[in-house]
């Protein structure tokens, strides 16, 4: 049942990104300028070697033939040359790249999820009290709050004022101009350490689940699984010779994630405190308080629970917004992943780059979509695909 | 026989911002053992706040003015909400007006009564509570197998009895039933309500039957107490109830039901609604509405007295009745 859903759901998928693709080109092509007028404007080319670059490109060819050749292409998975960074092929630019803007975005997008659950229950929880709307308050602000404005103000404190963390960039060009090591090199372990630690709680959890009944004890076996995986990280991380340019990596991704996890940890607070104050009002609620529960467990185990239905939901539409947040939080920071890309490549007309970077947002945004759709059935048993 | 459940002159008021709302007003009972109790009474006349009171599952404006609940020998008025924890479904349990929202919808039914089980008694292995949950299942008509189904998957009188089958699930010695079968088709109603009567003498069990239909109520129930207007206003067991009603309230809830076997007669309803509890008035609560009414039941309130042996009555003009009852009823 499950996976004839998840065939289903790939397929529609495929049939979404032929669309989205098409829609890529026209809408690039659709920007006013053009490789031409930009060519021209630039003093050091000679019109002899600007008409070389346009036919180099296949760019004096009527649009309907670019059209095809460009589909062709990115159907049999050739994303062609950036024109900015010539003759670097776009794949390995967005290889470099994508995995910075995942990173940066799941890790705040998880916190802000885990953090806007949390306050959001508690809130609920404590109807009435100051807390409550001190905190609405806050969310409210910070929900609302003009990004680029936060940003700055986020910059300027930690950085500037504070001074604790580095201002933007991804890494300290003086603690890596002494070595030869390869900065993705690194990112990619980071990567990959943070992917084991992620594999090692769901197997742990998957396991407590199955071993044993007792809460307690399922409790114990995922987070000491999980501490144990994070300090035996660290520990390699901690002996390894690398270990203060992975740091330098994390320290510089601070800021960043700080700041868009309060971009969007109000909207889930504020969602999960709205959908607790209806849950606990109903009868579900009423009946296991009459069954003598502790009051954390009818908190936690029924009314929460049952409360993050919604809260899913709007995690699901949150993540449309780590496409367009990333263009502004990425260019602020200078933070080289996918936004910053996008804005890059369309202001220089960089038609394959821009195109490959939309493309793999577009891809990443359908498939987190499909993930969280699986995820959705498992958490609520109504609903069956 | 020893009393399982004593309220004494309970006071429940709800503090609102217009003021108190005097939902329960001197209620005194006393439910002994394997007795079984209905609460009957309009809506809004305060059955559900007891019930609610002696749960100590109140929301948070309204508060126990006085009295006393003793459950156990204890008095569950004054103890601590985690000793509380510890009388609620283990010595007191609950079928709610709702059944079918009464289930958690995101966990298995099954789960569900475990759960209530581990709480009170940790010692029970998971295994132990599924064959209890199993046995439990059978004794409400319920195939054991459809313990793993979560409760989308039930139908609402499945549903019911497994709401039943849970409030069982710790051997409690009291179980407050509030409005049971009011979401269920009249003949899932009759049905569940006799195996519920039937588990009930089986297990000797105490119950507290609450509604508003005083005909299913007296099938069920050895000893029936009225409500009106947050008091209760006439208590006596069932069949003395029925035969000789003292208080006008309880003869009109009688005659505003149909009877199947007896005679086709047009139903009489009682004219006008209950009084506002906010402002409830210093005279006798159902003279608006009562067409026996004479000065005296405008001046004050008629005091809770025994009329007959254990037929206890709130009303100035209880004699008037009978003659009338005989016209109307009989």
């Amino acid at each position: 049942m499950m996976l004839k859903y998840i065939g289903n759901r790939i397929l529609q998928i495929a049939i979404l990104l032929v669309i989205y693709v098409a829609i890529v080109f026209f809408l690039l092509h659709a920007m006013p300028g053009g490789i031409k007028t930009l060519l021209i404007s630039n003093p050091k080319l000679t019109p002899q070697a600007q008409e070389a670059i346009i036919r180099a490109f296949g760019l004096d060819q009527p649009l309907w033939l670019q059209f095809v050749d460009y589909m062709k292409n990115v159907f049999t998975l050739n994303l062609g040359i950036s024109f900015s960074y010539y003759p670097t092929p776009v794949w390995n630019i967005i290889a470099e790249r994508l995995p910075r803007t995942v990173l940066l975005f799941t890790v705040a997008t998880l916190i802000a999820f885990f953090v806007g659950f949390a306050s959001g229950k508690s809130l609920a929880w404590n109807r009435g009290k100051t807390t409550e709307y001190v905190s609405t308050i806050v969310g409210i602000i910070t929900y609302t709050i003009f990004t680029p404005l936060l940003i700055f103000v986020m910059i300027w404190f930690f950085g500037s004022f504070l001074g604790i963390f580095p201002l933007n960039q991804f890494l300290n060009p003086d603690l890596w101009i002494h070595t030869h090591l390869n900065a993705q090199v690194i990112f990619l372990y980071i990567l990959l350490t943070m992917l084991i630690i992620g594999i090692v709680m769901l197997v742990s959890y998957l396991m407590a689940l199955r071993f044993s009944h007792r809460i307690r004890t399922r409790r114990l076996i995922f987070y000491l699984s999980t501490i144990i995986a994070v300090v035996f990280s660290l520990f390699f991380w901690w002996i390894s010779p690398v270990g203060i340019y992975a740091a330098d990596i994390l320290w510089h991704m601070v800021l960043p994630v700080m700041t868009v996890t309060i971009i969007s940890y109000a909207g889930n607070m504020l969602v999960m405190r709205d959908s607790m104050l209806e849950t606990i009002k109903e009868d579900f609620i009423t009946t296991a308080r009459a069954k003598g529960l502790p009051d954390k467990v009818v908190r936690d185990k029924h009314a929460a629970r049952t409360a993050m239905l919604p809260v899913v939901t709007n995690f699901v539409l949150s993540l449309g917004f780590v496409v367009s947040g990333g263009v502004i939080t990425e260019s602020l920071f200078s933070w080289p992943g996918m936004g910053m890309t996008l804005l890059d490549s369309t202001l220089a007309k960089d038609y394959p780059l821009a195109a490959g970077a939309l493309i793999f947002t577009g891809i990443f945004v359908l498939f987190a979509h499909l993930a969280i759709d699986i995820i959705y059935a498992f958490l609520d048993p109504r609903i069956r695909y | 026989m020893k009393a399982v459940l004593e309220v004494k002159n309970l006071k429940m008021y709800y503090d609102t911002q217009a003021g108190q709302v005097k939902a329960a007003d001197n209620i005194s009972f006393s439910l002994y053992e394997g007795e079984s109790m209905g609460l009957v009474g309009e809506s809004g006349c305060g059955k559900t706040s007891v019930s609610m009171s002696i749960m100590r599952l109140l929301p948070e404006n309204a508060r126990i003015i006085s009295g006393n609940i003793f459950f156990g020998g204890k008095d569950i008025v004054k103890i601590s909400n985690e000793d509380m924890n510890k009388v609620r479904w283990a010595g007191i349990s609950m079928i709610f007006q709702a059944a079918m929202n009464s289930l958690n919808p995101v966990y298995r039914v099954g789960d569900q009564i475990i759960e209530a089980i581990t709480t009170h008694e940790p010692n029970v292995t998971f295994e132990e509570a599924r064959q209890r949950v199993a046995s439990l299942y059978k004794l409400v008509g319920l195939d054991p197998e459809r313990m793993d189904n979560y409760p989308h998957e039930y139908s609402g009188g499945m549903k019911q009895r497994a709401v039943i089958a849970m409030s069982l699930a710790c051997n409690p010695k009291l179980i407050i039933a509030d409005e049971p079968t009011t979401a269920l088709d009249v003949i899932v109603q009759d049905t569940i309500l006799r195996e519920l009567e039937k588990i009930q003498k089986k297990l000797n069990m105490s119950m507290i039957y609450i509604s508003h239909d005083i005909a299913v109520i007296a099938e069920v129930a050895s000893k029936i107490a009225i409500m009106y207007a947050g008091k209760i206003v006439e208590m006596s067991d069932s069949i003395t109830i029925f035969k000789r009603p003292a208080h006008p309230y309880t003869v009109g809830l009688m005659s505003s039901f149909p009877s199947i076997r007896g005679p086709k007669k047009e139903l009489v309803t009682i004219p006008g609604e209950p009084p506002n509890l906010l402002n409830a008035p210093d005279h006798c609560r159902f003279a608006p509405r009562c067409p026996f009414a004479t000065d005296e039941c405008w001046k004050k309130e008629p005091s809770y007295e025994e009329i007959e042996n254990n037929h206890f009555v709130a009303c100035f003009h209880p004699q008037n009745l009978k003659k009338q009852v005989r016209n109307n009823v009989g």
